[in-house]
């Protein structure tokens, strides 16, 4: 009996990891051609495409420095916004989020129901009313003007709200309110690491989202040397007539590796064993 | 009960900084918007007048921003729905006990991998892939699948099928993440019990799974849906910008996006459409989290860190 | 505590309500210092060998901003005649309307640059808007220059000068010399000009190639090409008194769309892909595998350094058809592209910013020196060693002055585009085609207006829909875009 239910399991998980195969090779297949592409000359890529790659990275890369352009300060930039763009948007969706969580005040409700409702404004309309203000305030071609708006992301503090519900343990904070901790230092010292799975989960979606938003950054910054790495990247496809494809690919490709890094560096603190759902018992 | 009323001002200290920064960077933005759908601005010209709701009536008069909406509508739905499912199937694949799937957080980290790619690259890599010269015709023609090259740039049904994948392959990943939070948080008891009780599993998921992970499923749905209204990139750059063929694949912020870059900059109307985009979802938003919604909803003590305890 | 805050936050909101109420009335320019900003890429101009270097001038620093690097040539060599300005350029590119939206975001605010590069899509509507600055005092330049008159038709409105350009972008036809001879018996390009002088000409020439070639050799690439041909050439506007109007040149061109469809006279490849660039080197073939060549080609002048020559050799190197190609005015005049230049009105350094644009367009010197491929890297790393690596302009660019392209004709007949051309001067060819051009018709409204063409004539041309259904969805996507037109 036992046998045939262990063989039964086997042949499932045989059929498992077909499929799960199969849905690698689609997910991948792009992505590699991508990098394919990266390693071919323009004229190469301009004639079609390959699944194998070529002799022409060092060349592309050389296009890349010959352009003037100065991808590690590019890369720094990003680098720079990204990670401040996503401690400010972490710290202070938490933040936001353990207020609505564990104080019952006036107006709580509204306010949510508020920020469920900010998370619905398109973003492409606001970005020239976005700008204009910003110009107001002398904010423009700053990262100020990128990085600050975190503080106040709607849609990351929804997603705190729900990670906080769950894993809330009221008894730890009447216990730091008997030892006369304030409330700010309940905060910092019991809950956050309590919560920092959840944390780490929101901080990765945050740090790509800045990393590739190449939109916001591209109307706001004006200053070369400020210019972001999918910015700089852009630049390449500015010779209207004859655009470098090699090295707009190099590029490319040279944007995306160091997420996939940080990624899987961090992928193994985020989401096992974080609580999303509020059991009732 | 007496000690938590005595903190509960605390709160405002807490989501201050919250209220501060939207009032700062987020609210000029949506009143210019409101204002400006009221008006006949053009980002070309220095003057312009309040023109009230012709923005409006134009705009409900007009085929093409009904075809945006039901596009957009469409588009999401035929994205979001398999994308759910395979996020699901694969969810649970992994979580079972049973099954015991070895490498988990890589495949995870592979099937995310599609969400950290720039859609511009990816649009000009499957325009390449289907346009008339391209490696699809070359190989299904010479495999003697069709006699001829199919022109599938110029197919509305296969641009949308086309934008629905891309959509897909680019999101199914974050979802499955999602949902394997959830349902890794369910506590293994409520399952051993429920399998003592007698239970089968497709009664347990529908009567464990699926209701304890309704926050989390909530979450998905409403963050889906206002991406899906608000769907741009791929759509704008598969094709030419204008939702080609036939309006196809022109969605809601394509649209408005055309009114702003036309070359007057009729940025009074494309505000219009911001407008009407943003209630219709808020709308619908507001009734998913309704009809879903838990039947208490104070704040929670104990989460269900209790239960592990 | 929790009223302090509340009381904050009014505060700003009302501040900003009141803020978002001034913006409607004319913002009173700005008086920008002068050094303030960062230089971004460039440094001042090589410092004498003086000893102590009294720095006590500042230098003036005016904004450029452009969508590619072509211009950044010519400010580093203004740098030089003008060794107390600094340019600091900036360069976005317009490949998805990036730069357009920048720009449209900046009007009316402090950071409007003072010159800005307008490219032909756009370049009427910036010129017919409020916001560039009246140049006309720099028209007699213009004159004593014979600048083409299509070139700074352009850039007027209302009879008011606000953008010139350095290039003019005549459209010509460029053939294969071999399948000319095979087909027509003859690769000269007068008695081709002859045989393909009109349109109606030209597409009987497009059933000979058919017949002879069995179908293996197409007229042209794409119906893209020969589109502009017929925009070109009407005899009305698009808009007349605010309403839509479709002259028959327009009717004509669907005509004839159809026509080279039905009748496999084009490749249906789609321009700037693939397919399009495989028919300049001979490496086109369908689906299955047969090899299909085109007999021509419609480019303006920047095609034929920028598209046609670097194409005409596959990525493999093994199939070329250089020294293959000649080039003729064509069955109807028309111009393609271009970059104008024009001051921002925002602007406070008005007489620099206009003698910018005099230098780049109306100095002879420049003009000469620009087309004849003087400014070499060498050339412009004398002047700032910062310049990037790639950064020259190789001769051959056809300018707008009559006085220089007569000049500087001649010199070209041993250029390696010549070679290219089987020996043809190609400067001369462009010569030729460049006075019958006229571009009084155009307006901004223009390229939004013949884009939305471009879709329902596909589904026309595909058969999904009919003629009228065309026309109509046409007429709905142009309401989308211009709430304001008159259409009927």
């Amino acid at each position: 009996m036992n046998l045939s239910n262990h063989t039964l399991t086997n042949i499932q998980r045989f059929f498992v990891y077909l499929f799960l195969a199969v849905l690698v090779v689609i997910t991948l297949i792009p992505v590699w051609l991508l990098i394919v592409n990266a390693t071919r000359s323009t004229l190469e890529i301009q004639q079609g495409i390959s699944l194998l790659p070529s002799k022409y990275l060092m060349t592309n890369y050389r296009i890349l420095l010959s352009k003037g352009l100065d991808l590690p300060l590019g890369f720094m930039n990003s680098l720079t916004i990204a990670v401040l763009t996503t401690v400010i948007t972490v710290y202070f969706s938490m933040l936001t989020a353990y207020g609505l969580v564990v104080y019952n005040f006036k107006g709580r409700k509204t306010l949510y129901n508020l920020m469920l409702v900010l998370v619905m404004i398109p973003m492409q309309l606001s970005i020239i009313g976005f700008y204009q203000w910003m110009s107001k305030l002398g904010l423009t071609d700053s990262y100020a003007s990128l990085i600050l708006p975190g503080i106040a992301s709607a849609g990351s503090v929804f997603f705190a709200k729900q990670y906080l519900e769950s894993i809330m343990i009221q008894d730890l904070i009447d216990a730091g309110r008997i030892d006369g901790a304030s409330e700010l230092s309940i905060f910092h010292k019991i809950m956050l690491p309590i919560a920092v799975p959840g944390m780490f989960t929101l901080g990765i979606f945050a740090f790509v989202a800045s990393w590739n938003n190449f939109f916001n950054a591209f109307i706001l910054i004006t200053t070369r040397n400020k210019y972001t790495l999918p910015m700089l990247i852009q630049t390449l496809r500015g010779d209207v007539y004859r655009h470098e494809y090699g090295a707009i690919y190099l590029g490319l490709a040279a944007s995306v590796v160091p997420i996939i890094i940080i990624y899987f560096l961090f992928s193994r603190y985020i989401v096992n064993g974080i609580s999303m759902g509020a059991v009732k018992e | 009960m007496f000690k938590k009323l005595k903190y509960d001002h605390y709160g405002y200290l807490f989501v201050a900084p919250f209220i501060i920064g939207f009032l700062i960077f987020g609210l000029y933005p949506v009143l210019n918007t409101v204002f400006l759908s009221f008006t006949n601005r053009t980002l070309m010209s220095r003057t312009y007048d309040i023109t009230w709701f012709k923005n409006f009536q134009l705009l409900f008069a007009d085929k093409t921003f009904i075809t945006a909406v039901t596009n957009t509508w469409e588009l999401w739905l035929m994205n979001f729905i398999p994308q759910m499912g395979i996020a699901f199937l694969l969810s649970v694949l992994f979580t079972n006990l049973r099954l015991k799937i070895k490498g988990v957080g890589v495949w995870r980290m592979i099937f995310y991998m599609p969400n950290l790619m720039m859609a511009s690259a990816i649009a000009a890599l499957f325009f390449s892939l289907f346009s008339y010269y391209g490696p699809v015709n070359q190989f299904i023609v010479r495999s003697g699948f069709v006699a001829e090259a199919i022109d599938f740039i110029r197919k509305p049904a296969w641009m949308r099928g086309l934008v629905v994948f891309i959509q897909w392959w680019m999101w199914f990943g974050q979802t499955t993440i999602l949902l394997m939070a959830a349902m890794t948080a369910i506590p293994v008891s409520l399952y051993e019990a429920a399998l003592v009780d007698g239970a089968g599993s497709l009664q347990m998921f529908w009567h464990i799974t699926l209701p304890l992970i309704k926050p989390v499923m909530i979450y998905i749905l409403v963050t889906s849906l206002v991406g899906g209204m608000q769907m741009f990139d791929i759509p704008y750059l598969l094709t030419d910008g204008r939702g080609s063929p036939g309006n196809s694949i022109l969605t809601n912020t394509i649209n408005m996006y055309m009114k702003f870059h036309s070359s007057k900059g009729h940025i009074g109307a494309a505000s219009a459409v911001g407008l009407v985009v943003f209630l219709m979802t808020s709308i619908v938003a507001l009734l998913i989290f309704f009809l879903l919604r838990e039947k208490h909803d104070e704040p929670v003590k104990n989460g269900n860190r209790e239960m592990k305890r | 505590m929790k009223r302090l805050l509340v009381l904050l936050s009014m505060l700003l909101v009302v501040s900003m309500l009141l803020s978002a109420c001034g913006a409607p009335a004319a913002e009173p320019p700005a008086v920008e210092e002068p050094a303030a900003e960062e230089p971004a890429a460039e440094e001042p101009a090589a410092e004498e060998p003086a000893a102590e270097e009294p720095a006590a001038t500042e230098k003036t620093v005016l904004d450029v901003w452009s969508f590619t690097n072509e211009i950044l040539t010519m400010a580093v060599a203004f740098e030089k005649t003008h060794p107390d300005v600094d340019v600091v350029y900036t360069m976005i590119p317009m490949t998805n309307g990036e730069y357009q939206t920048k720009l449209m975001a900046t009007l009316g605010t402090d950071e409007v640059p003072d010159v800005v590069a307008l490219e032909a899509a756009f370049v009427k509507s910036y010129v017919e808007s409020d916001f560039l600055a009246d140049i006309g005092d720099l028209q007699h330049y213009a004159d004593e220059l014979e600048m083409y008159p299509f070139v700074y038709e352009v850039g007027m409105a209302d009879g008011v000068h606000k953008a010139y350009a350095y290039q003019a972008t005549p459209g010509a036809l460029f053939y294969r010399r071999s399948l000319a001879k095979e087909y027509f018996g003859t690769d000269d390009p007068v008695e081709m000009q002859e045989l393909l002088g009109d349109f109606d000409k030209y597409i009987a020439a497009a059933e000979v190639i058919k017949e002879k070639s069995g179908g293996d050799t197409y007229m042209v690439s794409s119906n893209g090409d020969f589109m502009n041909l017929f925009y070109a050439n009407r005899e009305q506007p698009w808009v007349v008194d605010g309403k839509l109007t479709v002259d028959p040149m327009v009717e004509r061109m669907v005509e004839t769309v159809k026509l080279f469809r039905d009748n496999g006279y084009e490749s249906r490849a789609t321009q700037w892909q693939e397919g399009w660039f495989a028919g300049m080197n001979d490496t086109l073939a369908d689906a299955a595998g047969n090899p299909k060549k085109v007999f021509s080609y419609f480019l303006p002048t920047w095609g034929l350094p920028y598209v046609l020559e670097p194409n005409s050799t596959s990525a493999d190197g093994s199939s070329t058809t250089k020294g293959d190609w000649a080039v003729i005015e064509g069955p109807l005049p028309y111009q393609w592209g271009g970059t104008w230049l024009g001051v921002m009105d925002e602007t406070d350094k008005m007489d620099l910013a206009k003698e910018f644009i005099r230098f780049c367009t109306l100095d002879e010197e420049n003009l000469t020196n620009w087309a004849t491929g003087v400014y070499t890297n060498e050339y412009l790393k004398a002047i700032d060693p910062n310049v990037p690596d790639d950064q020259y302009q190789a001769a051959g660019d056809f300018v707008g002055s009559q006085v220089v392209v007569e000049k500087i004709t001649a010199s070209f007949d041993d250029s390696a585009m010549s070679e290219f051309l089987g020996g043809q001067n190609s400067y001369g060819g462009f010569a030729a085609a460049a006075p019958s051009v006229n571009a009084r018709l155009m307006q901004g409204s223009d390229d939004a207006i013949t884009r939305a063409l471009n879709d329902p004539l596909n589904s026309y041309l595909e058969g999904t829909v009919t003629l009228d259904e065309m026309w109509d969805l046409w007429k709905d996507a142009v309401r989308n875009e211009f709430p304001d037109l008159i259409i009927d």
